[in-house]
């Protein structure tokens, strides 16, 4: 229970720290935040609005903050005065393409990565080993961007089956699985792929620490047959640490998300979060930051948690510490 | 000194090998790591001594060609693919597609360069006052960055440029200066640099926290050493291996990130050549002119394969665990 306070206070001090960070950040070289958010050169009236909705946005910066955090905690994500759209509806219309191609794009992963990994561990050393460990150097030396410019080149041009450059929009798998899959596939695949080859390099090295262990000895002792010692007795032992790693990445995958949507659509939070910079939306900017890091904070708390629920070591070498 | 790590690589890095095997093993990281430098090297020399290089055209340079009738003709509207005259092929505006690249690639390294340089001075002297002395300097920049690792850096990179860009335009004065200076070309490199110092710390302080334990440290406090004359003298040369090893794999993912960063618009704009700004420019040509998107992704991907394999090499030669920067 102590080691779960502590992280939930971790949790709480990387939110407050980097929210504020981005706060602070839409603030510099602007001389009137509630100018920038009414849209720049308007009327007073406009900004009389802005001013009636949110009073806090011309004191100090210290007093901003816990006034908008609390707008945040009580459910008011912030209003885009140029869009006239609230940040709640913001979130409805842009979040759901996001996490549909980060899910792809974690199951691509991990779909490429879990075989490669375990028979590049069994046969250590052969040539797939060492084939999929060139591929997979290579592919973490691509970033998204790089990944994407070659399924542009040599997948979306030489076919008809997907939308091209930008032209990717968001349908819902439950109205129609196939254009759900024509407008996510490319995406997803642009960023499951470098992820692929992170987790796969990982999973390999896991796995031959854990082929090495007693218990694996054991097993094969007892004549286990090597497939079941493998996919059961090894791989199991190595799923664990590859959550974490799968949780590590979140991070990136918005990163990667941003440009990606950019590049074929849909248009996603990321897409949403460059252009309200551009605008300078303050408000929107912050909540849209303020959503991804509870987000991403939030998947490592949770597989912190679990790994300690699944693996009965850690729960007792935590309960000791 | 060399000798030594010889035996430390041969015997650390495969054990079980048998030695004809570990020599082929090590012939083969070898390629990559030459493949690397020799990559480096050529595209730096291009890179920082373009205008002396005579198949270098200019950046901005609309150059005129020979036509089949031998009149000159210039390249508009991605006229001319890859060929003996335009290396890389032209650009929407006829520009040599080489030479933009080779300016591109001068852009990207001196940001990278600079930014990570600036970071392992400032971040390497907290993480070795952090990894030395403990205590609260530790916890405050643990808090720091764990909090940068989670959030996605080219969000708050392309956030901040976006600022910097109305600082530049304002006439606000800080400490009696102007920011008429801050050009996008200077707001990444500070964004960068800043966004370095975290993960730079971390690494120099894990380091200098075995380091310090170690006995020729003991030995030289036993002697009455100086705390300075030992971080000085006794751990900061033993630091330099991770610092080479931070370095190339540093610049390799601040590369990546201008490249994502200016596809997204926030490095320096048109008509300035970078590698990102080049594929948005002309991914929506792809069909007709492919190279004008394919060959800058090329470069990208190259110059940062290079600097990883040579990252890797080096980590792998001194035996520092790789760590997320």
């Amino acid at each position: 229970m102590r080691y779960v306070s502590q992280r939930l206070l971790q949790f709480f001090v990387v939110f407050i720290v980097v929210t504020f960070i981005v706060m602070v950040a839409t603030r510099i070289g602007s001389a009137d935040p509630v100018r920038d958010l009414a849209g720049g050169a308007v009327s007073d009236q406009q900004i009389a609005r802005v001013l009636n909705d949110y009073p806090y946005l011309d004191q100090s910066l210290f007093l901003q903050y816990p006034q908008w955090l609390l707008d945040f905690v009580t459910g008011n994500l912030g209003y885009s005065y140029t869009q006239s759209q609230s940040g709640l509806a913001m979130f409805q219309q842009r979040l759901p393409p996001t996490l549909f191609m980060g899910f792809w794009a974690i199951v691509i992963g991990l779909a490429i990565a879990v075989p490669v990994g375990v028979y590049s561990a069994y046969k250590r050393d052969g040539a797939f080993d060492r084939g999929a460990s060139y591929t997979s150097f290579a592919f973490i030396s691509m970033p998204p961007l790089v990944i994407a410019v070659a399924l542009l080149f040599l997948v979306v041009t030489r076919t008809s089956l997907f939308p091209t450059v930008g032209g990717s929009s968001y349908i819902a798998p439950w109205d129609s699985p196939w254009g759900h899959f024509r407008n996510f596939f490319i995406p997803s695949l642009a960023l499951g792929l470098g992820l692929a080859a992170v987790w796969s390099r990982f999973l390999r090295a896991d796995m031959n620490l854990t082929l090495q262990s007693d218990f694996i000895m054991l097993a094969k002792a007892k004549g286990v047959s090597p497939a079941r010692v493998l996919w059961r007795h090894a791989l199991r032992s190595s799923v664990l640490s590859l959550i974490t790693s799968v949780a590590l990445q979140v991070s990136a995958l918005i990163g990667g998300a941003v440009v990606v949507e950019q590049f074929f659509g849909p248009r996603g939070i990321g897409d949403r979060l460059v252009f309200a910079i551009q605008q300078n939306d303050i408000l929107i900017i912050q909540a849209i930051t303020a959503v991804l890091v509870v987000g991403v904070v939030l998947a490592n708390l949770i597989v912190d948690l679990l790994y300690a629920v699944v693996d009965p070591r850690i729960r007792h070498a935590r309960k000791l510490g | 000194m060399t000798i030594a790590l010889d035996d430390t690589l041969t015997t650390s890095d495969e054990p079980e090998q048998p030695p004809a095997a570990a020599k082929k093993v090590r012939s083969r990281r070898q390629i990559g790591f030459w493949f690397g430098v020799s990559w480096l090297v050529l595209l730096a020399v291009h890179a920082f001594f373009a205008e002396w290089i005579p198949w270098v055209r200019g950046e901005q340079e609309v150059p005129r060609v020979a036509g089949p009738d031998g009149e000159l003709i210039r390249a508009s509207g991605y006229r001319f693919g890859p060929g003996l005259d335009f290396w890389f092929g032209s650009d929407a505006l006829g520009k040599d597609l080489f030479a933009r690249c080779i300016y591109a690639a001068r852009l990207a390294l001196t940001v990278s360069i600079v930014s990570i340089g600036g970071a392992l001075i400032i971040g390497g002297t907290l993480g070795m006052l952090a990894g030395y002395f403990k205590g609260w300097i530790d916890r405050v920049i643990s808090v720091l960055v764990d909090a940068l690792l989670a959030f996605p850096a080219i969000v708050i990179a392309a956030l901040v440029i976006g600022r910097f860009d109305s600082l530049q335009a304002s006439d606000i004065e800080f400490l009696g200066f102007g920011f008429d200076w801050l050009s996008r070309r200077w707001s990444v490199t500070i964004i960068f640099l800043f966004l370095s110092i975290a993960p730079v710390a971390r690494i120099v302080r894990a380091q200098t926290l075995s380091l310090s334990e170690r006995e020729y440290v003991l030995a030289a406090r036993s002697l009455g050493a100086r705390t300075p004359r030992i971080l000085v003298r006794e751990i900061l040369p033993n630091l330099v291996p991770a610092m080479v090893a931070v370095i190339f794999t540093g610049v390799a993912i601040l590369l990546a990130a201008e490249g994502g960063l200016a596809f997204i618009g926030y490095s320096v704009k048109p008509p300035e050549a970078s590698w990102g700004l080049m594929i948005s420019e002309n991914r929506t040509r792809i069909d007709d002119a492919w190279w004008a998107t394919v060959f800058p992704a090329l470069m990208l991907f190259l110059t940062v394969l290079a600097f990883n394999l040579v990252g890797d090499r080096v980590a792998k030669r001194f035996d520092i665990r790789e760590t997320s920067l």
